[in-house]
């Protein structure tokens, strides 16, 4: 039985790798498990983690969903209510549950390495814990993000921790070929193994307005339908028509918000390329706005506070793999068969 | 479009009026209606709706264009006649239901009272009228009767205290005058007055000089009423304000030479661009998902269209950068390449004035680093080198796609004050003909420095309209191109360069 404990910071996708790891391992005929020992609050409904659900879910797993996340890590989780030794070994608890028969443990980290910390629950404490091999993800924003990737190895390395590789995933097409010809040079070079570099894919990466319109809440107007569709960038229509124009044409796939009131822009915004309209303030729309966007199937949403608290709130948005996302599961599949060296990771695995 | 095709070909019908608020079927009318105002008069009043959805079509150059420029070029492309109110709609439709659309802009007037007179002159010149000057023997004929004080020269003012046979002398020889194509008659209320008897001249000349435009203006009210009777039902048109009677000519005026002017031209077309090269471009932009082209790419294009441009090519590392810059030569710019960024020098995305490949290596990541500090989340393409090219006249030229019109042609005065200043023209970009060129180019405050302000040199205004010409061309290729906007485009003595060429597609 192995363990892969897969880390990276927030928002570097760790989950959509997981999956689709343990996926491919699975059609390899590998009995494949799923563990998240330190969890996080979902933000929406219920307690349980949402990675731990998705998980349980496509992999079918027989366990309680609240085994495969047994402790979760609160931004407040010092306060006093959580117990060191509670924790420990309810996840020891958890972990032995689990493992059972499985060829595999997929150990999904905490959204940052060094979340945990505090309890020795942090990925560089837990790895040797769970006798794990750690595969680091890379959320490629600059070339600091490579040193980090760096300073990560070597501490592992310090601690005698069996880190196989990294991962750049997420990569936008215009740095492909600098991550290629500069960054993983540079990594080798520091004894860090690249073990794939996976383009940057918007279904994927973008979330769809149902996932702003889950956030957000509010009233839908028209296009109901149309949902699915991605956004791959908010725009602010607080602006003269004037200059907001220049954005709304330049910008694909956007959702925009606004004040109700602002037909002029709204039907302004319809005839560029714009995935949802975000109405603020609660103000109703012309008459006008709402035919036009079931026309073009824009969703339209009318929210009840104001521009600034959608904004806020909108930050909120990432996308999510959900069980029943078949092309969001067969991206994340697609993407270790094609981009990252699979074979050389199952070979790690089973180097001591 | 169905009643006006309709009632052009109703030998009843001598002028179409509409009222309309929006235009759905753009292409269509500009097909039907230039062949309608051919045959007879269209005469529009059209109310502003859904300004919002037709904004959309613009832009830099559009931002100064929003849809009621669209309509009033696409209309004077048709030869249609917009006017803004119900009054004018009205007053137009009773001087070409019953006059002869005038020869000439060249107007006459006669009347008994100076004011009027006066004001007359200055709504004639407002509306593009001519005063007409009489020949010498005019003059003379209207010297040797009329008293000593009466105004001989136009308008012809007869005076106070005239009587029908001073106002049939002074029409008589207006009239007969080869340099006059209209007349309009102005008449003021007092005790010697004989209106209908004036009435009575004024019908017998205009059936005498079946074509000349004839329009009177009783300006009397209740006491003129009989005369204006008397004229109205014997078809000459007669309002009770000077400017109206003016207005009325100068609408009838602009048909002839809307009509003249759809007689003279006919398109260009003869030229063959490089359309590869551009598909490819569009096929990468698609292929990223992005709708705005990068600043190379949009050069790519231009210069496939035969546009000239100063050499820009992207790299995506300082070595590349230097490369390049020593392939196209010194002085180089180096700008940031992203979509996302709109105003490249606010992020200090734009270094000028580089000289050799260690400038242009620092300055890589010097734009790199700064503009991830502005803007951490956006991921640039990379960075444009651009060679320096000496400063010329800098002009815009654009386009910008209308709703419902299709692309619209914008020209004028470039640089950072466009929209300050706002001298641009427009042009349909579908059937612009040469001479729509020329005459946009002239419309423009740009033309005087063109032609050489104080002392400078003239430009290369042949190679001006050339870049007109092709940007209409490369609009009407591509329509997913939704707007084109080059500004600045350098005008030099021999030839153009365009500097900074933004693209955006559907």
């Amino acid at each position: 039985m192995k363990n892969l404990y897969i880390t990276g910071v927030a928002g570097c996708g760790k989950t959509a790798i997981a999956l689709g790891i343990a996926l491919k391992l699975k059609r390899e005929g590998i009995n494949v498990t799923y563990f998240k020992p330190v969890g996080s609050r979902p933000r929406l409904q219920g307690f349980e983690d949402n990675d731990a659900m998705l998980m349980h879910e496509i992999l079918d797993m027989k366990v309680d969903v609240k085994m495969v996340a047994p402790f979760t890590a609160g931004t407040s989780y010092l306060s006093g209510l959580k117990n060191q030794e509670l924790a420990l070994t309810s996840i020891k608890e958890s972990y032995q549950a689990i493992s059972g028969e499985a060829d595999l443990i997929i150990i999904d980290a905490a959204t940052f390495p060094h979340v945990g910390a505090s309890f020795g629950l942090d990925v560089v404490n837990l790895a040797p814990l769970l006798d794990a091999h750690i595969l680091n993800v890379v959320k490629l924003e600059n070339d600091l993000s490579v040193d980090q990737a760096i300073f990560f190895n070597s501490n592992c390395a310090a601690r005698g921790l069996k880190l196989i590789g990294h991962i750049f995933n997420n990569v936008p097409r215009q740095v492909l070929a600098k991550t290629e010809g500069v960054f993983k040079p540079v990594l080798e070079k520091m004894g860090c193994a690249t073990l794939g570099i996976i383009p940057m894919r918007p279904e994927i990466a973008s979330p769809t307005v149902s996932e702003y319109y889950e956030v957000l809440g509010g009233e839908l107007l028209a296009g109901e339908e149309k949902l699915g569709r991605l956004v791959e960038e908010v725009i602010v229509g607080a602006m003269t028509m004037e200059s907001a124009l220049k954005y709304m044409r330049r910008s694909a796939n956007k959702a925009v918000i606004m004040g109700g009131d602002r037909a002029d822009m709204a039907l302004a915004t319809l005839e560029t390329s714009t995935s949802a309209l975000i109405l603020t303030g609660g103000l109703y729309p012309d008459v006008k706005v709402i035919s036009r966007a079931a026309e073009k199937g824009v969703p339209l949403i009318l929210v009840h506070y104001d521009t600034y608290t959608t904004i806020e709130k909108i930050s909120e948005v990432s996308r999510r793999i959900r069980p029943g996302d078949v092309t969001g599961i067969n991206i994340a599949v697609e993407n270790i068969e094609q981009h990252c060296d699979w074979r050389l990771i199952l070979k790690s695995l089973k180097e001591e | 479009m169905d009643f006006i095709a309709e009632a052009a070909d109703d030998p009843n019908t001598k002028v179409i009026l509409c009222y309309i608020e929006d235009v759905s079927h753009g292409p269509e009318f500009l097909k039907i209606v230039p062949e309608v105002t051919k045959k007879k008069p269209v005469v529009i009043l059209k109310s502003g709706t859904s300004q919002g959805g037709a904004m959309a079509a613009s832009s830099h150059t559009g931002a100064l264009a929003g849809s009621n420029l669209a309509y009033d070029t696409a209309f004077k492309k048709c030869g249609v006649l917009r006017v803004s109110s119900m009054s004018e709609l009205l007053n137009l439709a009773i001087a070409f239901a019953n006059q002869p659309v005038p020869k000439g802009d060249r107007v006459a007037v006669v009347t008994n009272s100076g004011g009027p007179g006066i004001i007359a002159t200055d709504e004639a010149e407002l509306n593009g009228l001519q005063m007409a000057r009489f020949t010498k023997e005019t003059i003379e004929e209207l010297r040797s009767y009329l008293p000593a004080e009466a105004g001989i020269y136009n308008p012809v003012d007869v005076l106070g205290d005239a009587k029908t046979d001073r106002f049939r002398f002074a029409l008589e020889k207006v009239f007969k005058d080869e340099n006059v194509d209209s007349v309009a008659l102005l008449v003021c209320p007092v005790a010697v007055t004989e209106p209908v008897e004036t009435a009575q001249a004024l019908i017998e000349f205009s059936r005498a000089y079946p074509e000349k435009t004839v329009i009177a203006a009783y300006m009397g009210g209740q006491a003129l009423a009989e005369g204006t009777k008397l004229l109205t039902d014997n078809g000459i048109p007669c309002f009770s304000m000077p400017e109206t009677a003016i207005t009325a000519i100068a609408g009838m005026s602009a048909y002839r030479k809307m009509r003249e002017r759809a007689d003279a031209r006919e398109k260009v077309d003869d030229f063959k661009p490089d359309q590869k090269t551009v598909k490819a471009v569009f096929y990468d932009v698609s292929r990223d998902n992005r709708l705005a082209l990068l600043g190379n790419e949009a050069s790519d294009v231009v210069e496939a269209y035969g546009i000239a441009v100063a050499p820009t090519a992207l790299s995506q590392s300082p070595d590349e950068a230097a490369e390049i810059a020593e392939k196209i030569g010194y002085p180089v710019v180096l700008k940031i390449a992203s979509p996302k960024i709109l105003h490249k020098t606010d992020v200090g995305g734009v270094i000028a004035g580089l000289q050799t490949p260690e400038e242009v290596k620092n300055a890589y990541v010097n734009i790199m680093e700064t503009v991830h500090r502005y803007l951490p989340n956006v991921v640039p393409y990379g960075i444009e080198i651009q060679k320096m090219v000496p400063k010329g006249i800098e002009l815009i030229v654009g386009m910008t796609r209308d709703v419902q019109f299709g692309p619209l042609i914008g020209f004028g005065l470039g640089g950072i004050f466009v929209n300050l200043i706002k001298d641009v023209s427009f042009r349909l970009a579908n059937g612009l003909t040469s001479a729509d060129i020329t005459e946009m180019i002239s419309e423009t405050k740009a033309y005087m420095l063109l032609k050489g302000y104080r002392g400078e040199r003239p430009v290369d205004i042949a190679a001006v309209s050339e870049v007109i010409r092709r940007v209409a061309i490369l609009a009407r290729d591509f329509p997913e191109i939704t707007e084109i906007d080059i500004n600045p485009v350098f005008a030099y003595e021999k030839g153009v360069a365009a500097l900074d060429v933004k693209i955006t597609l559907s």
